[in-house]
């Protein structure tokens, strides 16, 4: 993992002081609510539905042991004993107190932790494959392009009061689990002929209101010109991008309106400025940060598969466990964990300070200290040797931490909605544990297989909805909450381009949510192939025989 | 009428009420070569402004990022070296950026604090990025890690 040098270090205690100014400034009247609402967001403080809420950054989503337990902490001292995973990767705290902020970033900075540009108009949290470093198909771990650019993007003094929110997404694996077509820039690491690290660029993605899949503008992209190549970028997106509606505002809408050849050469035309100049990287500090980021001294292990073929036996649960929440290893004899936080009747992507303790626990005992926040959130254990896994499903048992769902049905991405968020038409969390409780027998479950649903309760799309293989968004029809129902999405995962999903027909009343989800497993169950995944069958036999079914009573 | 506040040999200070009394600012299309020239934040950096007498680039809103990336090319593609003013809604914990994007002089308006801006010019004593006042990012500027 990255450390912080005493230039990190010294930063982020100015950037406490400063904040800190801010507050008192507030506070003593000398700055007005809507000064400070832009300063408070550059340092991840929203005022919410019910109280203010603070937004940790986990720089690409990767924790030590010792920030997870701060992180409980925080939840304990300040919160009242829960943190929330959100889908990018982060921590979010749901109950501070507005005078305590300033506090509580005092001792995330002990751990080396912030909350800086979490929320605001400015270039965001760069996320990453949550098994980075870790996956059997990755060709290169994004990490260290990731620090490179949280490094640059800190404070950046061009690129802090952009028209809207920036968000970057880098993925260097097969598989792209970074979701990197739906991001303001989206890039894919890769190798060269020559063994040199090198990115495919991808400008305009994104989801919200107008959803749209990323345009590549550049292929091959050599890494010592990352930071001038973004700064361009950054830098026509900073000038023309629409100020004056803020729902037209990202970069996909300055992008579309220009179309993505012009837009990229509007980027060359910049970039012959700066390229080569000062800015571009050195091979030192790129070796810095690869070097920050080598793998831990892991043991020669075999992959003891007779062992676990016996406890799979013995424990069916375990079994279960293993086929669905442990995932292929680079290295022989480890594998990595996702611990799923998707439990019925716990709001998703909610934890306790005691989960937060044991997982951190956890991951001192079974994975080198290192975990990760998943977009998908959950925590994952990157490292863990094979002859430890029943220890640790037995310990994440104990902790409701080991529900054996990953990609499956129950492992429901889904937005605060309307119970807290008051931008809300419908609410969403009721939504997603009735799904849950409706498809609650295991042998169903696993019967359907891979599955992504994902649930908002407003078109700003916090859950995903669009790239859900069942995308739910809660819709407002003359006051009341309703839902419309979309299918076929996805951002890449399963090695399809990507795709946005379609909408199945017209919205329905709360209660009718599972009814019309029961309806489309049964055309996939009725249709599948042997061994075809939802995702496929329906691109096989398209949407037609699901509208059919779904609206077969309505007159 | 604003307080003008400058970058000076020992470092910045309130500038004399006169420094900014008898400047006619003129907008592009009534400019002239040498003249005082006053930018919107839409406009784009043209060649010969970089003959100006000085420039001053208009704030429409104090979060409004596009008076800093305006800023940079004159400074870096255009090569201007003259007095470079910020004026409109200039906000104290926006010096620091401005300063960084090449800004040497800055008008703070009658309702903010001239004491807490000046405060506020320099709130971080080291930082990442390359930029006007600096180039060098901080991995070319010491030694990191
Ligand atoms: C609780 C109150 C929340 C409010 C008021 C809120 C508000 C918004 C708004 C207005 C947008 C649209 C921005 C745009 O289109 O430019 C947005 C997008 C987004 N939100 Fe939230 N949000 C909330 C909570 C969350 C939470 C808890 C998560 C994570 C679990 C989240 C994740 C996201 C993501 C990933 C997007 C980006 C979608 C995209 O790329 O367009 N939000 N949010
Ligand atoms: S999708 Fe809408 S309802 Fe859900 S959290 Fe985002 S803004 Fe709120």
């Amino acid at each position: 993992m990255y450390r912080y040098d005493d230039f990190d270090r010294n930063f982020v205690a100015e950037r406490v002081a400063h904040y800190r100014s801010q507050t008192e400034r507030y506070l003593a009247g000398k700055l007005s609510d809507d000064e400070f609402l832009q300063l408070r967001l550059r340092n991840g403080l929203y005022v919410q539905r019910l109280a203010p809420m603070l937004r940790v950054a986990v720089p690409y989503g990767t924790l030590s042991a010792k920030q997870l337990r701060m992180l409980a902490h925080i939840a304990r001292q300040y919160d009242r004993g829960y943190g929330h995973l959100s889908t990018r990767q982060n921590m979010q705290f749901n109950w501070p107190d507005l005078a305590e902020v300033p506090d509580i970033l005092e001792d995330l900075a002990t751990v080396e932790m912030h909350a800086i540009q979490t929320s605001g108009n400015c270039i965001r949290n760069v996320t990453t494959d949550e098994f980075a470093g870790a996956a059997r198909d990755e060709h290169v771990d994004a990490r260290p392009y990731c620090e490179i650019m949280r490094q640059w993007s800190t404070n950046h003094p061009e690129f802090d009061w952009l028209p809207r929110k920036f968000k970057i997404a880098v993925t260097g694996a097969t598989t792209d689990r970074a979701a990197i077509a739906v991001h303001d820039i989206g890039l894919r690491a890769g190798l060269d002929a020559h063994g040199k690290v090198v990115f495919d660029v991808y400008v305009g993605g994104g989801l919200g209101r107008t959803p749209v899949i990323g345009s590549q503008i550049y292929s091959g992209l050599p890494v010592q010109h990352l930071l001038t190549y973004l700064e361009s970028i950054m830098r026509v997106y900073n000038r023309y991008g629409r100020r004056d509606n803020k729902y037209k505002a990202r970069i996909k809408i300055l992008v579309r309106a220009m179309g993505a050849e012009a837009f990229k050469a509007k980027v060359e035309e910049d970039w012959q400025d700066i390229k080569d100049g000062p800015s571009t990287l050195l091979d030192a500090e790129v070796e810095r940060m690869v070097a920050a980021f080598e793998p831990p001294a892991f043991e020669k292990l075999e992959n003891d598969t007779d062992a676990l073929d016996k406890l799979r036996f013995e424990h069916p649960e375990f079994g279960r466990w293993l086929k669905h929440n442990v995932k292929p290893h680079k290295q022989s004899g480890y594998a990595v964990v996702v611990l799923s936080t998707k439990v019925t009747g716990v709001p998703t992507g909610d934890v306790s300070d005691e989960q937060m303790d044991a997982v951190a626990d956890w991951s001192e005992r079974y994975s080198f200290s290192e975990l990760r926040i998943s977009h998908e959130q959950n925590f994952v254990l990157p490292h863990v040797p094979m002859q430890h896994l029943f220890n640790l499903w037995q310990a994440a048992t104990a902790q409701d931490l080991a529900t054996a769902n990953v990609g499956l049905l129950t492992d429901i991405i889904c937005c605060p909605g309307g119970d807290y968020c008051s931008l809300a038409n419908a609410k969403s969390i009721p939504v997603a544990e009735a799904i849950q409780q409706r498809f609650d027998d295991v042998d169903y479950l696993y019967d359907l297989g891979d599955l992504d649903i994902n649930i908002s309760g407003c078109m700003n799309a916090c859950g995903h909805h669009h790239v859900g293989h069942i995308g739910i968004l809660g819709v407002d029809k003359k006051g009341q909450e309703f839902y419309q129902i979309s299918l076929g999405g996805h951002s890449g995962h399963s090695g399809l381009p990507p795709s946005l999903g379609q909408i199945v027909g017209p919205s329905v009343a709360r209660e009718e949510v599972t009814d019309v989800v029961a309806a489309i497993f049964e055309v996939y169950l009725q249709h599948r192939l042997e061994g075809e995944q939802f995702l496929s069958c329906f691109n096989r036999i398209s949407i037609d025989p699901f509208k059919e079914k779904v609206y077969a009573n309505a007159d | 009428m604003p307080t003008l506040i400058k970058a000076a040999a020992d470092g910045w200070a309130i500038a004399s009420e006169t420094e900014s009394a008898d400047i006619q600012w003129q907008a592009p299309e009534d400019w002239n070569s040498g003249d005082a020239l006053l930018l919107t934040v839409d406009l784009e950096p043209l060649a010969e402004y970089a003959q100006a007498e000085r420039i001053a680039i208009e704030f429409p809103a104090f979060n409004d990022g596009r008076a800093l990336s305006l800023a940079v090319l004159l400074r870096t593609r255009l090569g201007y070296t003259g007095e470079l003013r910020a004026v409109g809604a200039v906000h104290e914990d926006i010096l620091h950026y401005m300063v960084r994007c090449g800004f040497d002089a800055m008008e703070i308006p009658d309702d903010r604090n001239v004491q807490i801006a000046l405060e506020l010019i320099r709130p971080y004593s080291n930082v990442y990025q390359g930029t006007v006042d600096n180039p060098e990012p901080s991995f070319r500027r010491m030694q990191r890690g």
